[in-house]
């Protein structure tokens, strides 16, 4: 069985907006690159340049917490059901197979709508910037996670 | 790599279409990105939440087949500049999908705007928004 989280108030899910996150690293691996490229139908390249997925999959991964630390962050958990919302994803510069990024970001904006076949949802929107190793941004993932809440 | 296009505004891009979605391929992609969320393998967490009897993809999964179709046309995947979309709805296991877009605006940069989409059935939107493509 699964159970929804509480619902947090709106000043709790207010307060989420600035809340930067830990950061870290992402190394582009090979082994990964070819798994994705698998998954995805995406062609195996041979001139060393990353599938641009994998400028969101940088992000999210050296953002320096887990998917589902995320969920807990924002007050919910994957038994919820969260949503994709929105996604933007800015290619400065492909990302390289083998490099290493560094990933730094925040929260952006936290809102709490009602839908006539929803119900109660909360939209949370986040900004990632993937650092390249000479210290340029290649990219910046701007993603926002729909969570369905409990009605109040 | 392939040509680079000479588009104009209002071009069809050529579509792109996934046979049936895999759902092994879910699992691999889970694993990878390390999403516990159960919806992408446990049929019975999908029931449960009245999603249908199918797993469901991971919507980066339905972007990257878009970068895809983008890079298939533009010459390269690393010609997007940009890629902007919403996720209109679930795409499950066995489902066929067909991914497109349309030029909309074309800079004297030698960047070009796009709609791009994805659908299931090629008629039901599953996701869509906007794109840009260096062609320089």
């Amino acid at each position: 069985m699964t159970s929804m989280t509480l619902t947090p108030t709106t000043d709790e899910l207010e307060s989420l907006v600035g809340r930067q996150f830990p950061g870290g690293t992402y190394a582009v691996e090979p082994w990964r690159v070819w798994l994705t490229n698998d998954v995805i139908g995406a062609p195996q390249r041979t001139d060393g340049v990353a599938h641009p997925m994998f400028c969101y999959y940088a992000a999210m991964a050296g953002l320096g917490i887990s998917i589902d630390e995320m969920f807990t962050l924002c007050y919910a958990s994957a038994d919820d059901g969260p949503m994709f919302g929105e996604c933007d994803i800015q290619q400065l510069r492909p990302l390289e197979i083998g490099a290493t990024y560094t990933v730094r970001g925040e929260i952006t904006s936290a809102v709490r709508k009602q839908g006539t076949r929803t119900g109660t949802f909360d939209i949370v929107a986040f900004q990632l910037e993937v650092i390249a190793p000479d210290g340029e941004v290649s990219s910046i993932v701007s993603n926002s996670f729909i969570f369905p809440r409990r009605p109040q | 790599m392939s040509t680079v296009p000479d588009p104009s505004i209002g071009d069809e891009l050529p579509r792109l279409v996934i046979e049936a979605v895999d759902a092994e391929k879910m699992k691999t992609m889970a694993a990878l990105l390390g999403d516990s969320n159960p919806i992408h393998w446990d049929v019975a967490t999908v029931r449960e939440l009245g999603m249908g009897d199918q797993p469901v993809n991971q919507g980066p999964n339905n972007l990257g087949y878009v970068m895809n179709m983008l890079g298939g046309w533009a010459g390269g995947a690393e010609r997007i500049q940009e890629i902007r979309v919403r996720f209109l709805d679930n795409v499950f296991a066995g489902d066929c999908l067909e991914a497109g877009g349309t030029v909309t605006a074309i800079g004297d940069d030698g960047a070009v705007e796009c709609d791009v989409w994805l659908a299931r059935d090629g008629t039901h939107p599953v996701l869509a928004g906007t794109a840009t493509v260096s062609l320089v």
